[in-house]
């Protein structure tokens, strides 16, 4: 502190105080003026600190860049009257309302420790500690936030180490005790070796008795400062001695058990974050969201479908018929392509929607934030990087931001390894064919088979993940990380409908313009002939551009069961977006048998027909190893732009690679197996 | 000595995920091992990084699921901690 600073404002320039502990005789001449004694509130940002100085001072006040710097520092007039509650005379006979004792009360700036940091910091150390001992404050009432006792009580461990009077005042035990935190004051007293109160200055609760403190503090003789250990120089080693002095503190403090009791959230989180048992609670809520969804939006799903496939496309029939263009390729491309497409497409509207919601409901609530624990978990023992688990976690929403966030990861390999395993997680455009083939296929169990392709998702990620690390990745040191949970909180309806329309609104948004665009693709290449006669938008599909081209290629898929054309054409057409496979289908099936408008069947239906005659009357395991397929292989074009600007084309083509190979030697593996046995 | 702060980059060191993990280890509060580790924070020990459950606000550009992470879905974000080596 300069000399200069002192004269223009004398805020802490005090005599020795020469009360004695009797109402009259602290209370005698006594003003707000030189002899008043100087208290100095102390304590970090949000404790309470204004609010007390405001309650304490009322309009007595006077605020004021602290010269030299531009730190405000408020000083006021702390009227202090005796009451019965208040009186601590050891010989007296006064009335309550006589002896009046003003104090000079100094707001000191926020401070989080006495190693300064910041400005405020700097300016609170130099008026505690670094002034003169005649021109340091009578008394500091350190504020305390009861609900975060040990992040305040850092702060005390430094100002006890200091010959200072000190009354530490406990805000905030309204909060505390709602989260079931009980203290015990005459134990933290005790502990931290001054005196102790609990005050609410908004209520204006135990004034009186931190008054009788401060005045009875006035009195007494400095305090020797708590012992410190002598000899240490390291300060990571100082601070654990404080924040060792702290933790006892708090422990002799604690009568209840609220912050040893855990919360809620920690003894939810005992288990959901159990090694053992967090992964299968984990599986066990995503098992019900896939089987909850799957059986609650059937009905509506089949009625959509009725209608589109139905009504709709026998009356846009009607309307081309009427007009003179039934049978053309306008209405090939609008009936067979756009209607069945689109529709198909809008059936799942429901089933998005049930999904999103309960999505919302699992992160609002805070659960699905476990997940992360979880899968870090599973990603370190494995030996891969422990921050792998947020980019791979995305994946399961969309694999493109996925890839973005790999760039959280320290190394470029590290970035390179997820990037390569990102594509193996299953988005949500995978699910709507996940979920038609498994109500095709499986019927009621439909969402276990959903979900089933979520473990099998896990599975090839760690597989592919232990592989590499063998192999290209060998000693890649994983850094540790603590993951600093949120509390579980209730979810809110206006939230979870928030999102959930947002992310349904994405999806249809998103979706209907890759299948518009692909249908016509489609339809375009149906439309041109590869071979025989026929004229544009003549020719009969199984000899157009699109079916030779697939059939050039199916027989690669023969052994995995589902080499048939129709089938694989769908798989070119998902390399460029997985929400397009179904329209696709939907659109080649409806070209290839034409006048079944009126009786239509399911897509399933005629899925499943095709998928018995490719696999030689074994559609279960080929449906199996095609869902597989469709899991491990190139999710979309989108996702490989978004590799090859994070990775760079070599590792772009060699996941390509990686992906085809694992995604059809596993489509074989279990067809050829599955096949003994179904 | 081996005091809450010690403890902490310990447990960091030994890939422990959760402050109710933490306490559960080593039997120290999760108030004392949160202020502990928030201290190591300010002080540089150990790094902070938020991480966004979801899509980036502004959306990929190219997915089914555009602008999921944005609006108020950020309530459950974590925050990702690692310890700082000393250069």
């Amino acid at each position: 502190m300069t000399e200069p600073a002192l004269k223009q404002l004398p805020l802490l320039a005090v005599r020795p105080p020469s009360m004695k502990t009797t109402c009259h005789s602290a209370g005698a001449g006594l003003g707000a003026g030189e002899d008043a004694p100087v208290v100095a509130l102390v304590g970090s940002p949000n404790t309470g600190k204004s609010t007390l100085f405001n309650a304490l001072t009322g309009s007595r006040v006077t605020m004021g860049n602290w010269p030299g710097t531009t730190v405000e520092v408020s000083r006021g007039v702390w009227r202090t009257t005796r009451t019965a509650a208040s009186c601590t005379c050891q010989e007296c006979d006064c009335e309550p309302g006589e002896g009046r004792v003003d104090i000079t009360l100094v707001d000191l700036p926020g401070a989080y420790s006495l190693v300064p940091d910041s400005p405020d910091e700097a300016l609170t150390r130099e008026l505690l500690v670094d002034a003169p001992v005649d021109e340091r404050p009578d008394v500091s009432i350190l504020l305390v936030d009861a609900s975060r006792l040990s992040h305040s009580l850092y702060l005390a461990s430094q100002v006890r180490e200091r010959p200072l009077r000190v009354v530490l005042a406990l805000t905030m035990l309204d909060v505390a005790a709602k989260r079931g935190v009980e203290l015990d004051l005459s134990a933290l007293s005790a502990a931290v070796g001054c005196p102790v109160v609990g005050i609410d200055p908004r209520r204006r609760a135990g004034l009186d008795e931190l008054a009788a403190a401060v005045r009875d503090l006035v009195a007494e003789p400095v305090p020797q400062p708590r012992p410190h250990p002598e000899g240490i120089t390291d300060s990571l080693a100082i601070d654990d001695e404080r924040f060792g002095w702290v933790s006892a503190a708090v422990e002799a403090a604690t009568l209840d058990h609220g912050s040893q009791q855990a919360s809620l959230s920690d003894r939810v989180d005992r288990w959901a974050t159990a090694p053992i048992v967090g992964p299968l609670l984990f599986l066990a809520v995503m098992w019900a969201v896939f089987q909850v969804t799957t059986s609650v939006a059937a009905p509506f799903q089949d009625a959509l479908d009725g209608f589109f496939s139905g009504p709709l496309s026998a009356a846009a029939g009607a309307l081309f018929a009427a007009v003179g263009l039934g049978g053309s390729w306008v209405e090939g491309l609008v009936v067979d392509g756009l209607i069945a497409g689109v529709g198909m497409l809008l059936t799942f509207v429901p089933l998005m929607a049930l999904m999103f919601v309960l999505l919302a409901l699992l992160e609002d609530s805070g659960y699905l934030a476990r997940a992360a624990v979880v899968t870090d978990r599973l990603m370190r023992a494995i030996g891969l990087p422990g921050r792998a688990f947020l980019p791979l976690l995305v994946g399961y929403g969309c694999n493109v931001p996925a890839i973005s966030a790999t760039r959280i990861l320290p190394s470029a390999r590290q970035r390179i390894l997820t990037s390569l395993l990102v594509p193996f997680t299953s988005c949500t455009a995978r699910l709507t064919v996940f979920v038609m083939l498994g109500a095709a296929f499986f019927g009621p169990q439909a969402g276990t088979v959903v979900f089933a392709m979520y473990v099998a998702s896990i599975v090839i990620i760690v597989g592919v993940g232990l592989l590499l690390r063998g192999t290209l990745w060998k000693g890649e040191v994983v850094e540790p990380l603590v993951i600093d949970l949120p509390a579980y909180q209730m979810p809110t309806v206006r939230l979870t409908a928030s999102v959930t329309w947002v992310r349904l609104k994405g999806f249809l948004q998103t979706a209907s313009g890759i299948i518009v665009v692909t249908v016509c693709a489609v339809w375009l290449l149906q439309s041109v002939p590869a071979r025989g006669d026929a004229g544009f938008g003549e020719v009969a599909v199984q000899d157009s551009v699109y079916s030779v081209a697939a059939q050039a290629i199916a027989p690669v898929f023969a052994p995995a069961g589902f080499g048939t054309w129709e089938t694989t054409s769908t798989l070119v057409v998902g390399f460029v977006a997985k929400e397009a496979v179904i329209s696709s289908w939907a659109q080649t099936f409806a070209v290839d048998e034409p006048g079944d408008s009126a009786s239509p069947g399911t897509l399933g239906d005629r899925v499943r027909a095709d998928f018995t005659e490719s696999s030689g009357g074994h559609p279960l395991p080929a449906a199996i190893a095609f869902m597989v397929f469709l899991l491990a292989y190139t999710p979309c074009v989108a996702t490989l732009a978004a590799q090859q600007r994070e990775i760079g084309t070599k590792w772009t083509v060699f996941g390509v690679a990686l992906q085809l190979v694992v995604a059809w030697s596993l489509a074989v593996v279990i067809f050829q197996v599955g096949r003994l046995f179904w | 000595m081996s005091g809450p702060l010690s403890v902490v980059l310990e447990q960091v060191e030994a890939g422990i995920s959760s402050i109710a993990e933490m306490s559960r280890r080593t039997g120290v509060a999760p108030d004392v091992l949160r202020a502990s580790l928030d201290h190591l924070v300010r002080t540089g020990r150990i790094a902070t990084q938020s991480l966004a459950i979801g899509c980036p606000p502004a959306g990929c550009g190219g997915c089914a699921v555009k602008g999921c992470g944005s609006g108020e879905s950020s309530r459950t974000n974590l925050t990702l901690l690692s310890r700082r080596r000393a250069s």
